[in-house]
């Protein structure tokens, strides 16, 4: 496994670029790997919610969960329900579980959905977990095997945090050298890569492969190395968030996945950890200004936190553009995290982009520099790939909305709509989303999560032959297991109480 | 203490119980009652033996999971090492209670005293929000049912044993691999050699009352014990 690629120097010590260095130097052991870190950058804080990739990811990194959820003051995350986005009014929410509706066709599942209980929401009729989010349930009992659930899970967690952790275990345990400096410049290579960066003071580091985890500061693929930028805020409107961390009660139920309400020119995000709640108003600045924002993230926080003071919060602002790079991979320099690009954090796809980055890199990489062309040029189509199919399947969640402030009409203008989702739109009045609309392997967002945002905003049902006794009989299997889970599951205030009561022996032993 | 209660979901709405496997549930005991219709499921994995009770002489038959009291050797910390347990202990915490005036279906009871009461709200919960049953204390029912059900069959059972005279004192001397000895003492089995001399119309009369399969199936346990010696033997060379 050894190739003339062995240096790997990491600018940027966030989420991205700690999660970097602990799976290259989990999974390929045998390379020296470098993070530089500019002292007294704060995090953004914004991506805190994972997908279920992230068990796996952490498993490979060898962190334990009870440890990380500890660490992380992290909680549960069973996918996202989204109120208030069809047409405002009070009855007006769907989930987007992680679990997939039974196997089977999904024409006659859907088929049989309308015959025995179309009253039933879809996300309900379809998988046991949105029982299991009503509930405030957590997805796995305390017993069961680490990173195991009875559900599909992935996090919510405070990022701060998260990288913290991150750090301590590549530098203790996996042998990461963290370097505490600001790069000031790039020394190039005769053929334009990169060849050392400049450390102010300190001495200049060489390497064979640099990762740009810098954020919006993109100091290298925006820089040295020229990416490129292709704007997505023609599609994409919301270019501000407020945001805030709300203190919560001890007690306080813990809500089972991520809240997303729509207003008038935007949406709020509202992610649960035990001991807060992160809540933040997302907009667009030619739609909505600061004050009237700032009015909307408050209010929300007075109906929907009991006992928060809202006058006290000092909601901090993000300006952020929508868009991403032409070539993420650029020479012996790749961009990953926000320097690669930003979308709104509407189905949480920041951090699941990192992982797959860097899934992508570690199970291609470059044994020499003249395979790191090759390699960087399927990863730039790739990635470019997922980045479209992001922008549309974001795009999806305001295109079949019926709400009419103007902020969301111009949302719904044909010309506002990515080709490939009107035709996507065209052909899914005839058949269901499948795997032949999106055929990669990895796809970003899977068949499920299309027909769980379609059906669950009134999407009409294709047409169809009567239901197949087999598909009637899935359904009931799935309300039968609803309610043995449904008993079963422990809530996640519960789990978590219990959990920090059976760790704090273990804390004190630790700590004297 | 036990503090038995009739099971209805104003009392007992939101209450869970542990369904796992584990000492601290109760589960370290070294043999259980057993009931005829469950022998076929139970010989698979346990030695049937049976008991006279001294101060009634009724018979009872026992599963039994180790050789001292306390001892089960199928408990490995929080897994119950075999694919069936006898319904006496999968039932617990409950308990089947006589029928309410005018009925002869047995109620549900649960002992609020046992160990897998949950205080904690982990657990696994009995009713729902609409205090429907769940399906775990459908299940629990289904059991209960089952075991009132062979409860009653005992008398007929052990009335046939002791009309055919089957049933032999049983004293079983365990060497072990580290030169201890453990005996059991105190049991009955059924008596082989009067069974092979049964003649035809006496296994006619067993056949027809249903008592054949279950006798057969108690002989058929006794093979059990060379598994229970086993597994003696591997905890203690475990020390």
């Amino acid at each position: 496994m050894t190739g003339s690629i062995q240096r790997v120097v990491i600018v940027g010590g966030g989420t991205a670029g700690w999660l970097a260095a602990g799976l290259l130097a989990a999974r390929r052991p045998d390379l020296s790997v470098t993070l530089i870190e500019a002292p007294d950058i704060p995090t953004i804080g914004v991506g805190e919610g994972t997908w279920p990739t992230m068990r796996e990811t952490l498993a490979s990194i060898g962190i334990a969960e009870e440890e990380f959820l500890r660490e992380c003051d992290a909680s549960f995350k069973q996918g996202s329900r989204f109120d208030g986005w069809v047409d405002g009014t009070a009855a007006d929410s769907y989930l987007h579980p992680f679990t997939a509706p039974p196997p089977g066709d999904m024409r006659d599942l859907l088929a049989a959905w309308r015959a025995s209980c179309p009253d039933a929401p879809f996300a309900a009729a379809m998988t046991p977990q949105a029982a299991a989010c009503a509930r405030d349930l957590a997805p796995r009992q305390r017993a069961m095997p680490p990173y195991a659930g009875a559900l599909n899970y992935g996090y919510h967690l405070d990022a701060g945090k998260f990288a913290a952790l991150l750090a301590r275990h590549a530098t203790k345990r996996l042998g990461v050298t963290r370097i505490a400096a600001e790069v000031t410049g790039v020394i190039p290579a005769d053929n334009g890569d990169i060849a050392a960066l400049e450390l102010g003071g300190q001495p200049a580091l060489t390497g064979d492969l640099f990762l740009d985890c810098s954020g919006q500061a993109a100091i290298l693929i925006g820089g040295h190395c020229d990416g490129g930028w292709i704007d997505r805020s023609d599609v994409s409107f919301n270019d501000r968030a407020l945001a805030v961390q709300v203190p919560t009660a001890r007690d306080a139920p813990i809500a089972a996945q991520t809240v997303g309400t729509a207003h008038a020119a935007g949406w709020l995000w509202d992610i649960a950890l035990p001991t807060r709640r992160g809540i933040g108003c997302v907009y667009a600045a030619r739609f909505m200004d600061e004050e009237a924002a700032r009015a909307v993230l408050l209010d929300y926080v007075r109906t929907h936190v009991p006992g928060a003071d809202a006058d006290q919060l000092q909601p901090r602002q993000l300006i952020f553009r929508t868009g991403h790079r032409e070539r993420f991979w650029d020479r012996n320099c790749l961009a990953i995290g926000l320097s690669a690009g930003f979308i709104e954090p509407l189905e949480a796809s920041a951090i699941v982009l990192i992982e797959l980055s860097l899934n992508a890199l570690i199970e291609n990489f470059p044994a020499s520099r003249a395979a790191m062309t090759i390699h960087a040029s399927r990863f730039n189509e790739l990635f470019r790939y997922r980045w479209d199919r992001i922008v549309e399947f974001l795009k999806l969640h305001y295109a079949l909305s019926r709400r009419s402030e103007p902020y969301w009409l111009a949302q719904r203008a044909p010309d506002t709509i990515p080709a490939r989702l009107a035709e996507q739109l065209e052909l899914w009045r005839d058949q269901p989303p499948s795997s032949w609309d999106f055929p990669r392997v990895d796809e970003i967002f899977s068949a499920a999560s299309q027909q769980y945002v379609l059906y669950g905003m009134g999407w009409p049902a294709p047409p169809a032959a009567a239901p197949s006794p087999a598909a009637a009989a899935r359904l009931v299997e799935v309300r039968e297991r609803a309610r043995a889970l449904a008993a079963a599951l422990p809530a996640n205030r519960t789990y978590f109480t219990a959990a920090a009561a059976a760790a704090a022996p273990h804390e004190r032993l630790v700590r004297t | 203490m036990s503090n038995h209660q009739i099971l209805n979901p104003a009392d007992h709405g939101t209450l869970r119980v542990h369904t796992g496997a584990g000492a601290q549930f109760g589960d370290a005991v070294m043999a259980c009652l057993t009931v005829p219709l469950e022998f076929r499921a139970v010989q698979a994995h346990y030695p049937i033996v049976f008991r006279r009770d001294a101060a009634s002489g009724q018979f009872s038959a026992l599963a039994m999971f180790g050789f001292d009291n306390g001892e089960n050797l199928f408990l490995e910390g929080d897994r119950w090492d075999a694919r069936y347990r006898p319904l006496a202990m999968a039932i617990q915490p409950f308990l089947i209670g006589r029928p309410a005036a005018g009925s002869d279906t047995p109620q549900v009871h649960i002992d609020m005293a046992h160990p897998r009461i949950d205080h904690g709200g982990e657990g696994t919960r009995l009713f729902d929000e609409d205090a429907r049953p769940t399906p775990y204390l459908e299940t629990m029912a289904g059991r209960l049912g089952d075991l009132d059900h062979g409860y009653r069959q005992y008398p007929a059972f052990f009335a046939a044993l002791e009309r055919h005279d089957l049933l032999e004192p049983f004293t079983l001397d365990v060497p072990l691999d580290n030169g201890a000895r453990h005996s059991l003492v105190g049991y009955h089995v059924i008596a082989e050699d009067r069974l092979a001399a049964l003649d035809g119309g006496a296994l006619g009369e067993l056949q027809l009352e249903g008592q054949l399969l279950p006798i057969f199936m108690a002989v058929a346990s006794l093979g059990r014990f060379a598994d229970l010696v086993a597994r003696k033997n591997a905890r203690v060379a475990l020390g």
